[in-house]
């Protein structure tokens, strides 16, 4: 008997040794397989065929505003949507593609999770696709074709591109007689508009979140994110805007940071807030006062941060030729249209996102739609490309340095040095 | 002699269903991760051997000596406080009183709450502007108070620790200790009733050692709840950053950082080993306390 036990513990430890020591380079096939699939299966009937896509947003409720209840239509194929709860979105892709998971067949990538799919083989190139698709990627903002360009094949198209712009309570700004902001706006009018509203217990501005950050910092003048070593790029700008914020924080024109997530600018209770272009469709009709948009304002240079995610086709999918079919519908005009009006988001074609769907009905408060535009124009996608445990690191020790923890600088080297042991890996 | 090895051949099949346990998912999981430690495995399932790398760059790490420092401290008082407040609250429960049922079932109604919605209502109850606690102390004070419970290094540990009195463990201690209380020999009380004994005399000299060896038993079982369990408490209240200012980064959170939000799965084996060593110290530290601190009735 103990020869067996031994012989089933020495199994065991063999296979875990063999398992792992050797280079696990996920194997080509699917992805001949799926180039093979672009040349002989595009013209195949796909309809009746059932395709899962993975997501972090929940469709419309309203049918005539889901693009996948549409695309079904359009298309034939049956559309599954699996989502994920957005926290744990970019684990969970991770995890499918380690796990050669083929229960996903077209799967929305973030920027920063592009690059490591198309390395480990998980997701397609879609060049062969697109040489017979009426999708014209010399349209795409130029922000994305940067993108795409670094990675030597197009692996994914952008299901639209959400900017950051600034909020403001139109009727406290009235009140105080401050000219309302444009989308010109310098850093230092923000500044000096802030501190005037500030009173009655109402913030000049809310602080900026995990995302408007980094728009802070890009606008001080900071690269933030640099493509050839896919390294984060902070300093000076970076001390600057904390020490900026952290002065606002002090005088109370600006909230500590705390773990309450009160949103203060929907709650009456600041008078300003920098925040992403979706947020239009979720105010909407809802807010209580008078409120428009306008460019963030600009410090050093025109910066904010352009969010998408990209459709990408699971390189372990059994349907890609189905895949694709549906990514072409919900990439076209009509697709993406529907899509600009339930999200709110400018599609990343340019002709398309021209056209102006995504100025949400329902916000009828907001006036100043050319800031979506022009933050379009100004937009980079920048920290969404690093891990996001080092974007979310770095957040912390800007909020320690508000709180008097640390200083802005040891802050920011902190936050530098910490991206540097990590990226790269 | 035929007989004796067939009685052996049973007793291994009975025990073998725990052996393909123990092989699957004990003993191949700790292999598995030792020998992942030693490449530059990402999330993607792209690896690589790298040899003792993972292990040199976290020993160059600010990061990964604090968060050592953090867990040490944090399983030190966490074992301490909800060590001490299981046996207050066990005493408290054994003594002769009316309603004593209800009064145990209330105390421990917290622990079968699971930890996480448990850290979710304690980050409401300690919200800056909107907390539950903030609220009471404005009214009582009469003016607007704002203390930022989760954020300030100074209030972080209190909060925290106060938290740990609520969670499972220390409810499972409380009951444990309420068990062996009751198993104290009475002559022993009479006894020393008769010989003048205070109530704290009749603790030192007769309740706790007489309950030693469930202190030991419930400190080690404190102990590894509070390396492996603090993540769900803690990743509610302070985040995978460890907030404030990676006050409470203890090595579960920053394994789960780099595993799910770095992509670093390698390196977060490697910081996993790393637990488990400070889990076997921890133990061997307290069993060879206890040899001279437990008694055990002959």
């Amino acid at each position: 008997m103990k020869k067996v036990v031994s012989f089933l513990l020495a199994a065991v430890m063999m296979t875990g040794t063999l398992a792992g020591c050797g280079e696990s380079q996920p194997s080509s096939s699917p992805q001949a397989a799926g180039s093979a699939a672009a040349s002989t299966q595009a013209s195949q009937d796909v309809s009746g065929q059932s395709i899962t896509i993975t997501t972090w947003n929940e469709p419309s409720k309203d049918d005539a505003l889901n693009m996948y209840k549409q695309a079904e239509k359009a298309t034939g194929v049956k559309v599954n949507v699996t989502v994920i709860p957005e926290s744990d979105y970019s684990s969970k892709l991770g995890q499918m593609v380690s796990t050669k998971d083929a229960s996903s067949d077209i799967m929305v990538v973030w920027e920063n999770d592009l690059k490591n799919f198309a390395e480990a083989k998980g997701i397609l190139p879609l060049d062969s696709y697109l040489k017979k698709s009426t999708i014209k990627t010399s349209d795409f903002i130029p922000a994305v074709s940067k993108l795409s360009g670094g990675m030597g094949a197009t692996y994914g198209l952008p299901w639209c591109a959400a900017t950051e712009i600034l909020y403001y309570n139109k009727d406290m700004f009235k009140a105080a007689g401050i000219p309302l902001p444009t989308n010109n706006w310098k850093y230092e009018d923000f500044k000096a508009a802030a501190k005037k509203l500030t009173k009655n217990g109402v913030y000049g501005c809310a602080l900026p979140n995990t995302q408007t950050w980094w728009a802070g910092i890009g606008g001080a003048g900071d690269k933030i994110y640099d493509p050839s070593n896919g390294q984060m790029v902070i300093g000076s700008g970076a001390v600057s805007f904390v020490k900026d914020c952290k002065e606002m924080v002090d005088a109370k024109v600006m909230p500590a940071p705390s773990s309450d997530t009160t949103d203060l600018f929907a709650a009456g209770k600041a008078a300003m807030a920098w925040q992403g272009s979706w947020n239009v469709g979720t105010y909407a009709d809802k807010l209580s006062f008078n409120w428009d948009i306008a460019s963030l304002p600009t410090n050093k240079v025109k910066y904010n941060t352009l969010h998408t995610g990209f459709y990408t086709i699971n390189a372990n999918s059994k349907k890609q030729t189905a895949a694709w079919k549906v990514i072409e519908y919900l990439m076209g005009e009509e697709g993406q249209t529907i899509n600009s009006k339930a999200s709110g988001n400018p599609s990343a074609l340019k002709t398309i996102a021209a056209k102006g769907a995504w100025k949400v009905a329902s916000a009828k408060k907001v006036t100043n739609w050319d800031a979506i535009t022009d933050s379009l124009n100004s937009g980079i996608f920048g920290y969404t490309c690093l891990p996001s445990g080092v974007t979310n690191n770095a957040v912390s020790k800007f909020n320690s340095a508000l709180l008097g923890q640390t200083t802005p600088e040891e802050a920011v080297k902190r936050a530098s040095d910490y991206a540097a042991e990590t990226i790269g890996y | 002699m035929r007989r004796k090895n067939q009685d052996n051949k049973v007793a291994y099949a009975f025990i073998l269903p725990w052996i393909i346990g123990f092989l699957c998912f004990t003993l191949f999981p700790i292999i598995f991760m030792v020998q992942q430690s030693l490449t530059n495995r990402k999330l993607n399932g792209v690896s690589k051997f790298i040899g003792l790398t993972n292990y040199k760059n976290m020993f160059r790490s600010s990061v990964f000596w604090n968060s050592l420092r953090v867990t040490i401290f944090f399983t030190i008082v966490m074992v301490v406080v909800t060590t001490i407040w299981a046996i207050i609250m066990a005493l408290l429960l054994n003594s002769k009183q009316r309603f004593n049922g209800i009064f145990q079932f209330c105390y421990f109604l917290p622990s079968v709450v699971p930890t996480v919605a448990l850290a979710y209502a304690f980050r409401t109850i300690f919200g800056k502007n909107a907390g539950l606690l903030n609220n009471i102390l404005s009214m009582f004070a009469g003016r607007n108070i704002e203390v930022n419970w989760l954020y300030q290094q100074n209030t972080i540990y209190f909060v925290v620790f106060f938290i740990t009195l609520f969670t499972y463990s220390t409810g499972q201690m409380m009951l444990i200790f309420r068990s062996g209380l009751s198993d104290v020999p009475k002559e022993l009380y009479e006894a020393s009733n008769l010989d003048g004994a205070t109530f704290i005399q009749k603790f030192f000299h007769i309740t706790l050692p007489m309950i030693s060896p469930l202190i030991l038993f419930n400190a080690v079982s404190g102990c590894v709840s509070a390396l492996n369990g603090s993540f769900a408490l803690l990743y509610p209240l302070t985040s995978e950053n460890g907030d404030p200012n990676g006050s409470t980064q203890v090595l579960s959170l920053l394994i789960y950082k780099e595993a799910f939000s770095n992509m670093k799965v390698g390196y977060a084996c490697a910081l996993s080993v790393i637990l488990f060593l400070v889990a076997a110290v921890f133990g061997g530290l307290i069993f060879a306390i206890s040899k001279k601190t437990v008694y055990y009735e002959d």
